[in-house]
């Protein structure tokens, strides 16, 4: 596998229901072209203790989240991760967790293009 | 969840709600009739620091979005229980309760003056003006924001057109010929930037109604710019309106210079025009200040400082027992006379200093938590921070010094905020230190203190003591 000339990140935000409907709508502003939203479990470090409770459970509970990933090219995370902060802002417990982490290379299996033109129309056609 | 069923022009109504009244409209005709149209730079110059104010809070409400108590909230938050009770309870509570009676007083005054003839007491007319906003309010937000959209606008368009009369020579009474600046050198325009705040003060009023805002990160900043703006256009037109149809002795002179006015550009027409206008800025004022009042004492008792029963709710999700036992509060002072005695100006300008001091630690608010939490994503910032929160800071400070141009009067005041102070401190001290159990200047963190803003927080405690599981005791 060939290392992608453009450098591509991951952004996966961990956030619930209510925030991703926002989040999809306005993707489009960012030069995102494509994302993946799957239904997942999980806690945070109030291990799943919501924030009227009085006390924080001991045994991790794990509360409904959504996982919104997208890939895109690293010189416009910045920007993007701005924009979803503002978005999933509360203040209150579990507003959510972002992940940034390096994406090697995207391949589009249908016409084998690589890097950044797997993630956009393309070049070929 | 609450319905989010408001929109700018909501906002902007609740700001030019609270902001213009009778008082507002005495103090206009008191400064201009010192200076001339001169007065207009110290309206400005007032007005420039009620916007950083406004800045201020919609910061401060980007970051702790959506609580119903406002400036309590984020003053516990930044310096702990000890001045938040102090700030609220005295800068907001106490002081508006006592300027809202003093201007349905004024209220009163003005349609004993119109309708002589009917012989009411000026006192019947408060009372049922009260009554019926306290009715309005317990139906809910729906109906306050009704109310608040047709008085707020027919007080803006009615002021407007009879500046805007004025300033064109329209009116049908005589144009005086005299001079349009009495002063303008820098001791006499700036002196009277502290009667100029008065026609300002009271934006903040919107923070309690941000929850029910439709996208409130845009519209709840550019709501409360938008109605200083409006103010300041409004109160200068009329400014320039005095100067052509009443003389500077005669508007000095006067109790109600918006009746004067009114009289001396329409005649007969006029006077009952202002009437009307006087109705629509108590109506506003007060119901604004009841609705507000009432949701910042239930915020208040979410985050334990006032006591729980300010928490109950009807079935319209009002907050009965604030609006009840504030309109009460009113209604008592206003049939007891007491609002309209000489000295409560005196202590209208005390509760103002306290109001004053509530912004600057508005402002303080913001820095703290530039300080504390500079990387949280804030949908409104601020700009040119810590520049414009410290030219607001001493900017209220100046005004506080110049609260009346009088020395012995001015003294007098400092003297009675004193004494307001040391009592609230005891207040402040036994609630703290008895109650809350909480070290008195130690402040909450900010996701306690959104997490308080929850019902099920106090469900919760309350349940916890009665399974006698745990005390009824506030995280630290």
């Amino acid at each position: 596998m060939k290392v992608s000339d453009e450098k591509l990140s991951r952004v996966e935000i961990i956030t619930n229901m209510a925030k991703v409907e926002a989040l999809r709508s306005e993707l489009g502003k960012y030069g995102i072209t494509g994302m993946t939203v799957f239904e997942a479990k999980g806690c945070g470090v109030q291990l799943g203790t919501q924030e009227y409770e009085v006390e924080k459970t001991d045994e991790p509970k794990l509360l409904d989240k959504q996982v919104v990933m997208v890939v895109m090219p690293t010189s416009g995370v910045d920007k993007f991760l701005e924009f979803v902060e503002k978005e999933l802002y509360t203040g209150h417990i579990g507003d959510g967790k972002i992940f940034i982490s390096s994406v090697t290379n995207a391949v589009r299996v249908r016409t084998g293009e690589e890097g950044k033109d797997a993630l956009t129309e393309g070049k070929a056609y | 969840m609450h319905e989010k069923n408001l929109g700018l022009r909501n906002v902007i109504a609740t700001g030019v709600g609270l902001i213009v009244a009778t008082s507002c409209l005495l103090s206009l005709g008191l400064g201009a009739s010192s200076i001339g149209v001169t007065f207009i730079i110290s309206m400005a110059v007032a007005g420039l620091l009620n916007a950083l104010l406004a800045m201020s809070v919609s910061e401060l409400n980007a970051l702790m979005p959506n609580l119903t108590g406002g400036l309590a909230q984020y003053t516990l938050a930044c310096m702990g229980p000890f001045v938040t009770i102090i700030v609220m309870v005295g800068g907001y509570v106490a002081c508006n309760t006592v300027i809202s009676s003093v201007e349905c007083a004024m209220f009163g005054n003005t349609m004993s003056q119109v309708l002589p003839q009917l012989n009411i007491p000026g006192s019947a007319y408060c009372v049922v003006l009260l009554v019926l906003l306290i009715i309005a309010n317990l139906n809910g937000v729906d109906v306050f924001a009704k109310v608040q959209d047709v008085v707020a606008y027919g007080l803006i368009i009615s002021l407007m057109l009879m500046g805007v009369m004025g300033c064109l020579h329209i009116g049908t009474g005589e144009v005086i010929e005299q001079p349009a600046v009495l002063a303008s050198d820098f001791k006499s325009v700036t002196g009277l930037c502290g009667v100029a705040f008065f026609l300002f003060i009271g934006v903040e009023y919107v923070v309690p109604i941000t929850d029910k805002v439709k996208n409130a990160r845009v519209n709840v900043p550019l709501g409360m710019v938008i109605s200083l703006v409006i103010i300041m256009i409004m109160q200068s037109l009329l400014v320039i309106g005095f100067k052509n149809y009443t003389t500077w002795e005669e508007l000095a002179a006067s109790t109600t210079p918006h009746v004067l006015y009114g009289a001396k550009l329409l005649g007969k027409f006029g006077t009952i025009w202002m009437a009307v206008v006087s109705i629509l800025a108590v109506t506003s004022s007060v119901n604004t200040i009841l609705s507000s009042l009432s949701y910042i004492c239930e915020g208040m008792a979410k985050i334990n400082l006032l006591p729980d029963i300010f928490l109950k709710t009807n079935k319209k999700g009002a907050p009965y027992v604030g609006i009840l036992l504030i309109g009460g509060i009113m209604i008592l002072i206003n049939v007891t006379g007491l609002s309209t005695s000489e000295s409560l100006a005196f202590f209208i300008l005390t509760g103002c200093v306290f109001w004053m001091v509530a912004y600057i630690v508005t402002h303080i608010n913001v820095l703290i938590l530039r300080k504390r939490l500079p990387k949280a994503p804030r949908t409104f910032k601020a700009p040119f921070t810590p520049f414009l929160q410290i030219v607001g800071i001493l900017g209220t400070v100046w005004m506080i010094w110049n609260i009346d141009s009088d020395p012995t009067v001015r003294m007098s005041i400092y003297k009675l905020c004193g004494i307001i102070f040391i009592v609230l401190m005891v207040y402040a001290f036994i609630w703290t230190k008895a109650v809350i159990k909480k070290p008195m200047f130690k402040a909450y963190p900010v996701k306690d203190v959104m997490a308080m803003e929850n019902d099920l927080y106090h469900e919760y405690r309350k349940n916890s003591v009665k399974k006698g599981t745990d005390k009824y005791e506030y995280i630290s």
